[in-house]
C-alpha cells in the first residue's frame, strides 16, 4: 500500500471559552458545597447540610442531562478501522503488567492522505515484543477526531490479513497528539479560584454566626461564648446558683458533657452541694443550689440519671405528637419528695411533656393540646 | 423543616424517580428494553498467551446478524466490550446486545435477559423509600422496628431464593457427575499485575484450561478457583468434569465442588435464619 504524504489536517480541539465557564462554575459548586457542609455542621443548621448534598447531586444530574445529546451523536458514530505502520515507540513507564508505551505511528487510511500521530496506550508487557519499529498495526479513531487514535490488539481475521500483507510508506510530520494542549494548566487554576471563591462566599455569607462578637452580656445563652465550635463554654457559679452556656457545634446531648457541666460547678467544693432545681436546654445548664443550712428538700447532682437524660428528651420530642419541636426543657427537681424530671416540649402544634422518676423511667405522658 | 419533612421530601423525589422509572418501563422505552438482543457464534478462539493479561478474557471472533438490516458482522472481544468471556469454543453461542441502530456499539453477554425490563433504578428508588421509613419507624417508635424493617425483607427474599439455589445446586451436581471426566491440561497461567493508592503491588494469576469433551468440542477455559498454586499450574495435567449439555459448567475436582455447593446452601440457610432471628426479636421486644 503505497500513501501519498498530506500534512495534517485537523489539531486536537483547544479548551473553548464554554469549557473553561464549565470548570469554573464546576470549582464553584464543589467549593460552595463542600464549605456548606462544614459550615452546616458547625452551625447545626440542617438546611445548610442538605444543601450542601443536593447542589452538587442536581449539578450532576444537569450536567449529565446537558451532555446526552453529544454523548449520544458521538456514540452514534461508527469509528474507522484501518492500518498504520509503527514509526518509533517507547514505553514511558508503568508497575502494573500494562505500561503506557508512546506510539509515533503514520496511519494510512483507506482512500484518504496518511498522517503522522503520536499516542500513549497501554500494552501488555508480554505483548511488547510484537510492537516494532516498522510493523503495520491495526488502528481505530472517529473520523472527526483523527488523532484518537486507539490500537486494535484483536483485530478480526479480515484486517490481520491486510495487516500481514500491507506496506505503509512513512508520512512526514509533525505528528498529530492525542494529548491535551497546554492552556489547560489555566482552566485547572481557574477552576481551582472558582472553588476557593465560591467556599469562601458560603463563609462570608455565614460569617456573624461563625465569628460574631464576643459579648455575652447582651446575647442569648445559647450564643454565648467564643466562636470556635467544639471546645468553648461560659461558666458563672454564685452561692445560689450556676449557669453553664456551650458554645456554637456543641450540646449537653453530647455523650458526657452534661455531667462533665454538673462537675464543673461543683469542683473545688469541699463537699457536695445540693440543688433544688435543675434546668437543661440543649447548650445551656442551670442550677439552683440549696441555700447552706436550709432544710428544703434538695437532692444530690450525683443522684441525676445522666445517661437516661438524651433518652427521655428524644422521646419526649418524637412521640408526643409535636411535630417539628422547636424548643424543649428538662427540669428536675425533689420539691414534693423524690426527684422527679419533666421534659417540656414546644412547637407548632403546641406543647407537651414528659415526667420521669429518678431512675429515668417514664411515669406520666402529656401528649400535645 | 423539622427531619420530618426532610424525609417527606425524600419520598417525594425518590418516588418520582421511582414512577418514571415504571412508567418508561410500562411504555417499553427504557435502555434496556430497546437494546437489540441477537446471539452470536465464536467463529475462533485464540489460546491464551501465558503470562498475559487475564482482564480482556479469551480472544474470540464472533459473528452474529443484525435483525432490522439482515447484515452479518464480524468482530473481536478487544477493549471495552460487556462481560468477559472466560469460556470458550468454537461453534459456542453468545449473546450480544447493542443499541438499536448501532451494532458497532455491540456488548458481549453472559445473561442475554439481563437488564431486560429496565426496573433496576425505579426499584431502587423503592428501596431507598423503603430504608427511609424504616428509619423513621426506628426512631419515633424504637429501634426493634429496624430489626423488623431488615428481618422482614431480608427473610422474605432468602425464602425465595433458597429453594431455586438449592434446585441449582443439585442439577449442577447432578450434570457434572453425569458426563463421564476427561483429560484437561492447565495451558498457561495468565498474570495481571496491579498497583493500589498506597503503591502496594497485587499481582493475581489465572490458570488457563483446555479440554476437549466427549463430542469433540474443545473447550478453552479459565479456572480461578479449584487449583492448588496456580502459579505454577502450567502444564499440570487435570481429570475434568463437566456438564455435557452446558461445558461451561465444569470443574477439576467433583469432590470440591460438592462441598463448595453445600457450604453455599448453608450460608444461604444461615442468612435466612438471621433475617427471621431479627423478624422474631423485633417483634418479641415490641409486644414487649
Amino acid at each position: 500500500m503505497t500513501i501519498t504524504p498530506a500534512p495534517p489536517s485537523a489539531l486536537p480541539t483547544r479548551r473553548t471559552p464554554l469549557d473553561l465557564a464549565r470548570g469554573i462554575l464546576t470549582g464553584a459548586v464543589i467549593g460552595s458545597s463542600l464549605a456548606a457542609l462544614v459550615v452546616g455542621t458547625v452551625l447545626e443548621r440542617v438546611p445548610l447540610l442538605v444543601g450542601g448534598l443536593a447542589v452538587p447531586i442536581a449539578y450532576g444530574l444537569l450536567v449529565l442531562a446537558a451532555g446526552a445529546p453529544e454523548r449520544a451523536r458521538e456514540a452514534a458514530i461508527v469509528p474507522r478501522t484501518t492500518l498504520a505502520k509503527i514509526e518509533s515507540l517507547r514505553a514511558t513507564g508503568g508497575e502494573t503488567s500494562d505500561v503506557p508505551v508512546r506510539f509515533d505511528l503514520t496511519v494510512a487510511p483507506d482512500g484518504g492522505p496518511a498522517y503522522r500521530v503520536e499516542s500513549t496506550q497501554p500494552v501488555n508487557l508480554v505483548d511488547l515484543p510484537d510492537y516494532k519499529p516498522g510493523g503495520i498495526v491495526v488502528v481505530q479513531y472517529p473520523p472527526h477526531q483523527p488523532w484518537a487514535v486507539k490500537l486494535v490488539k484483536r483485530p478480526t481475521p479480515e484486517w490481520e490479513d491486510r495487516a500481514t500483507a500491507a506496506r505503509i510508506d512513512s508520512a512526514p510530520g509533525p505528528a498529530l497528539t492525542d494529548e491535551r494542549p497546554s492552556d489547560g494548566t489555566v482552566g485547572g487554576y481557574l477552576t481551582l479560584l472558582a472553588l476557593l471563591l465560591g467556599a469562601a462566599g458560603v463563609v462570608f455569607a455565614f460569617r456573624a454566626d461563625l465569628f460574631g462578637p464576643e459579648d455575652h452580656s447582651d446575647r442569648p445563652p445559647s450564643a454565648a461564648g467564643p466562636a470556635e465550635p467544639g471546645t468553648s463554654s461560659t461558666t458563672i457559679v454564685s452561692a445560689a446558683s450556676g449557669t453553664v452556656a456551650l458554645g456554637p457545634g456543641q450540646s449537653l446531648f453530647d455523650e458526657g458533657r452534661l455531667r462533665r457541666a454538673v462537675d464543673s460547678l461543683t469542683k473545688g467544693e469541699g463537699r457536695k452541694r445540693q440543688a433544688l432545681t435543675v434546668v437543661v436546654q440543649d447548650r445551656l445548664l442551670t442550677v439552683v443550689f440549696t441555700p447552706v443550712g436550709s432544710q428544703a428538700p434538695g437532692f444530690d447532682l450525683d443522684a441525676l440519671p445522666y445517661p437516661r437524660i438524651p433518652a427521655l428528651v428524644r422521646e419526649a420530642r418524637a412521640t408526643l405528637g409535636v411535630r417539628s419541636p422547636q424548643t424543649w426543657q428538662l427540669t428536675a427537681e425533689s420539691l414534693s419528695g423524690a426527684l422527679t424530671l419533666r421534659v417540656g416540649v414546644a412547637g407548632a402544634d403546641g406543647v407537651a411533656s414528659l415526667e420521669a422518676n429518678g431512675h429515668g423511667e417514664i411515669v406520666r405522658r402529656v401528649p400535645a393540646r | 423543616m423539622g427531619w420530618h419533612g426532610y424525609l417527606a421530601l425524600w419520598c417525594i423525589v425518590l418516588g418520582v424517580v421511582a414512577l418514571v422509572g415504571y412508567g418508561r418501563s410500562l411504555a417499553g422505552v427504557t435502555r434496556g428494553q430497546r437494546a437489540v438482543r441477537v446471539m452470536g457464534r465464536i467463529e475462533r478462539v485464540t489460546e491464551p498467551r501465558h503470562g498475559s493479561s487475564g482482564r480482556e478474557g479469551i480472544a474470540v471472533v464472533v459473528t452474529f446478524r443484525d435483525p432490522a438490516t439482515g447484515q452479518e458482522f464480524t468482530v473481536t472481544n478487544d477493549g471495552e466490550c460487556g462481560d468477559r468471556i472466560s469460556t470458550a469454543w468454537t461453534g459456542q453461542e453468545i449473546g450480544i446486545r447493542y443499541p438499536p441502530g448501532r451494532p458497532h456499539a455491540y456488548r458481549f453477554t453472559t445473561d442475554p435477559n439481563a437488564g431486560r425490563s429496565g426496573l433496576g433504578w425505579p426499584n431502587f428508588a423503592v428501596f431507598l423509600i423503603y430504608v427511609g421509613l424504616v428509619v423513621v419507624a426506628s426512631v419515633d417508635r424504637g429501634w426493634p422496628w429496624a430489626l423488623i424493617g431488615f428481618g422482614v425483607p431480608w427473610t422474605l427474599l432468602g425464602a425465595t431464593y433458597l429453594p431455586g439455589a438449592i434446585r441449582d445446586s443439585r442439577l449442577r451436581i447432578e450434570g457434572l457427575a453425569s458426563g463421564g471426566p476427561v483429560p484437561g491440561r492447565v495451558i498457561a497461567v495468565l498474570k495481571d499485575v496491579t498497583v493500589d493508592e498506597d503503591g502496594e503491588t497485587a499481582t493475581s494469576h489465572t490458570p488457563v484450561v483446555a479440554f476437549t469433551t466427549h463430542d469433540g468440542t474443545a473447550v478453552t477455559a479459565y479456572r480461578t478457583v479449584g487449583l492448588s498454586d496456580p502459579a505454577r499450574s502450567r502444564g499440570r495435567d487435570l481429570t475434568i468434569h463437566y456438564c455435557p449439555d452446558n461445558p461451561v459448567v465444569f470443574t477439576p475436582d467433583l469432590a470440591a465442588e460438592h462441598r463448595s455447593r453445600v457450604g453455599e446452601i448453608a450460608f444461604a440457610v444461615g442468612a435466612l435464619l438471621v433475617g427471621v432471628a431479627a423478624a422474631v426479636a423485633g417483634g418479641i421486644l415490641i409486644a414487649g
